[in-house]
């Protein structure tokens, strides 16, 4: 059995190893167009920051692939995918077969589509060698900008302010982390970035980057002039599915996956940052594009290539950053806009700490949580569990809240205590 | 494959395994003297009390498929293929929280003085961990699943159910 994976960082890495585990025997190729073994994508921004060294980025120990008898191929991009015969063409036009095949080829950043963009300078923050080239300017930079309040925007953002650079936020709608806070708490912690020296601006959008090759500065759609050496742009990004563009691989938001994260075509599997699938709370299709959801589809793709027949639940919402030593969480459905939900809040007054929860009738459905993060987990297995809340509904919101208050709802769930606790260990409660 | 137990009745809720187990992983390893340290000591395990007032301590249950490994940003978390535990390597964490996310038990705990997760590695380096020694009831058991249901049957009082 030929097992060939495109992509090598979260989704491709989990699922070699789950198919290793499986199937010892099989050739397995892993294909990237990037020049580094594996290496921990969401940690660039600590590598920027000067917080990690190169080294330390390592996603597998350095004989993985050796290891697990994989061959790595590295620097090589796949143009397309032919599932007629089995076989993809790469960028120097050479063929590759296989038998089974993942397309695990992450995500880009999206850019600003204005003018004077192709100056050097600007950055869409995704990969290692992003990171090695903003360092490159950083001695003679001293201004950055960051369109965008998404999460990479600020991550960048906040590395660069921890490496002594002026770092200002300019973002188009009316607060940043629009998508996973409300206002309330998106005000927070923007409180929290300016009182460490971040600027913040809102509601303006570049209109033209300045400067001859190198970027100088940026003309705003308020005419405002404003200088600056480097340039980040946090404004999402969108999956990298050209590859499959003249193929029968069936695309919408991203690659169309079913429950065993097969594509349309047998034999062919979609993971991470690249595949669209179900969204565990609304149950729409989307791209949940998470490092946590990547390693877990890559595994159980990875799991079903060699066999398994594994079904993969959904994805789900869900991610966490620290700023300055402020934690920040938000799960599932915060961005209520339309009628049906319930929303409760506990905030102190004065201090950075904010707590909301998300009804849905009897169910919980998304979580914002500030300053104090622990048992966070807790509601995510509420969410991830569909769980019935309606008698516990009134101590959610409590500091004292944890796992004892709902074990039993939580373990009558089918399918809790196999993927949680079956070591045999929990023993409890009469 | 030795496993922590935790015989809910004879729970007391002193606590003592909460700071058995901050002073164990303190750098002085002494309770006295951790007192003293910055950051002060913490505990990996926490004794929580249910709705019908019951209480037990609770820690990382080691899980056969943890969402701690595939949240885990950095690599640092990873699962023993022979012991089965699931340990994390301190040096590689960063202190993302995304493990705090997904954990369902709501054991590992974010120690920000640190920046790294607290979570219980069952006290490696010792015969039997150190919230086991100090339980003053023998709440805690610290052993193969067989013994420790022999154990429950020997008590003829028992109303504990060994779930597996
Ligand atoms: C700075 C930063 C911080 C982040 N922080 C977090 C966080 O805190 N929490 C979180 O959940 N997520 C975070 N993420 C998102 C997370 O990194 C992604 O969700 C995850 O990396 C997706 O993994 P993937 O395997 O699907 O794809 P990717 O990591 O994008 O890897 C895909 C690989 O395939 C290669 N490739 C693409 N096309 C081809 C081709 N045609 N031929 C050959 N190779 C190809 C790419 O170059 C890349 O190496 C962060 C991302 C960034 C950039």
């Amino acid at each position: 059995m030929d097992y060939l994976i495109i992509g090598n960082c979260a989704s491709g890495v989990n699922a070699v190893e789950a198919i290793r585990g499986k199937d010892q025997k099989g050739k397995i190729t892993v294909i990237s167009d990037e020049n580094y073994p594996a290496y921990c994508r969401c940690l660039i921004s600590n590598y920027l920051a000067g917080t990690r060294k190169e080294k330390d980025l390592l996603l597998k120990e350095k004989n993985f692939y050796q290891d697990n008898s994989i061959e790595l191929i590295l620097n090589k991009k796949v143009e397309s995918v032919k599932p007629e015969n089995k076989r993809v063409v790469l960028s120097d036009g050479k063929e590759l077969k296989y038998d089974r095949l993942l397309i695990a080829t992450g995500g880009s950043p999206k850019f600003l589509g204005v003018e004077g963009e192709d100056k050097y300078g600007i950055f869409g923050f995704r990969t290692l060698n992003d990171a090695k080239e903003i360092l490159k300017l950083i001695p003679r930079a001293k201004k950055v900008l960051v369109f965008g309040g998404g999460l990479i925007g600020l991550k960048a953002g906040y590395a660069l302010k921890q490496k002594g650079m002026d770092v200002e936020i300019i973002v188009k709608s009316p607060r940043i982390l629009s998508q996973v806070t409300d206002n309330d708490s998106a005000e927070m912690v923007g409180r929290w970035l300016m009182e460490n020296g971040i600027k913040i601006r809102t509601g303006l959008a570049p209109k033209k980057i300045l400067g001859n090759k190198k970027v100088e500065g940026v003309l705003l759609d308020n005419e405002e002039k404003m200088n600056c050496q480097v340039i980040i742009i946090g404004k999402g990004v969108r999956p990298n599915m050209d590859l499959v563009k003249d193929s029968k691989i069936q695309t919408h938001w991203g690659i169309i996956t079913n429950q065993y994260l097969q594509t349309n075509v047998e034999n062919v599997y979609a993971g991470g940052d690249v595949a669209e699938t179900t969204d565990l709370i609304t149950g729409e299709p989307t791209i949940n594009a998470l490092w946590t959801a990547a390693a877990e589809q890559g595994r159980i793709a990875g799991l079903n290539m060699a066999g398994e027949g594994k079904k993969y639940p959904g994805s789900i919402a869900a991610n966490s950053i620290d700023f300055f030593g402020l934690p920040i969480i938000s799960l599932g459905y915060v961005r209520v806009k339309e009628k049906g939900y319930e929303e409760f809040v506990r905030r102190q007054p004065g201090i950075y700490q904010y707590k909301k929860i998300v009804l849905k009738g009897n169910r919980l459905v998304g979580v914002i949580l500030v300053g104090n993060i622990e048992n966070a987990g807790v509601y995510l297995a509420l969410i991830r569990r569909k769980v019935d809340i309606s008698g516990i509904k009134d101590i959610l919101l409590e500091d004292w809240f944890d796992y004892s208050k709902v074990s039993e709802l939580l373990e009558q769930k089918e399918g809790f205590r196999e993927t949680v606790s079956l070591q045999g260990d929990l023993v409890k409660m009469a | 494959m030795k496993r922590l137990f935790v015989d809910v009745e004879r729970c007391l809720s002193c606590r003592s395994c909460e700071i058995a187990c901050a002073v164990e992983h303190s750098q002085s390893k002494d309770l006295f003297s951790s007192l003293k340290e910055e950051p002060g000591p913490r505990s990996r395990t926490k004794v929580e009390r249910d709705t019908k007032l019951q209480t037990f301590p609770l820690q990382c249950r080691h899980c056969e498929e943890p969402y701690c490994i595939d949240a885990c940003i950095s690599g640092a978390v990873s699962k023993d293929p022979e012991t089965g535990l699931v340990i994390l390597d301190e040096d590689k964490c960063v202190g993302c929280w995304m493990c705090v996310m997904v954990c369902p038990f709501g054991v590992i705990r974010p120690a920000k003085e640190k920046k790294i997760a607290l979570r219980c590695d069952l006290c490696q380096d010792n015969e039997i961990p150190a919230c086991v020694a100090a339980c003053p009831t023998k709440a805690l058991f610290f052993g193969e699943l067989k013994d420790f249901k022999k154990k429950l049957l020997e008590r003829k009082d028992t109303k504990s159910k060994v779930k597996v």
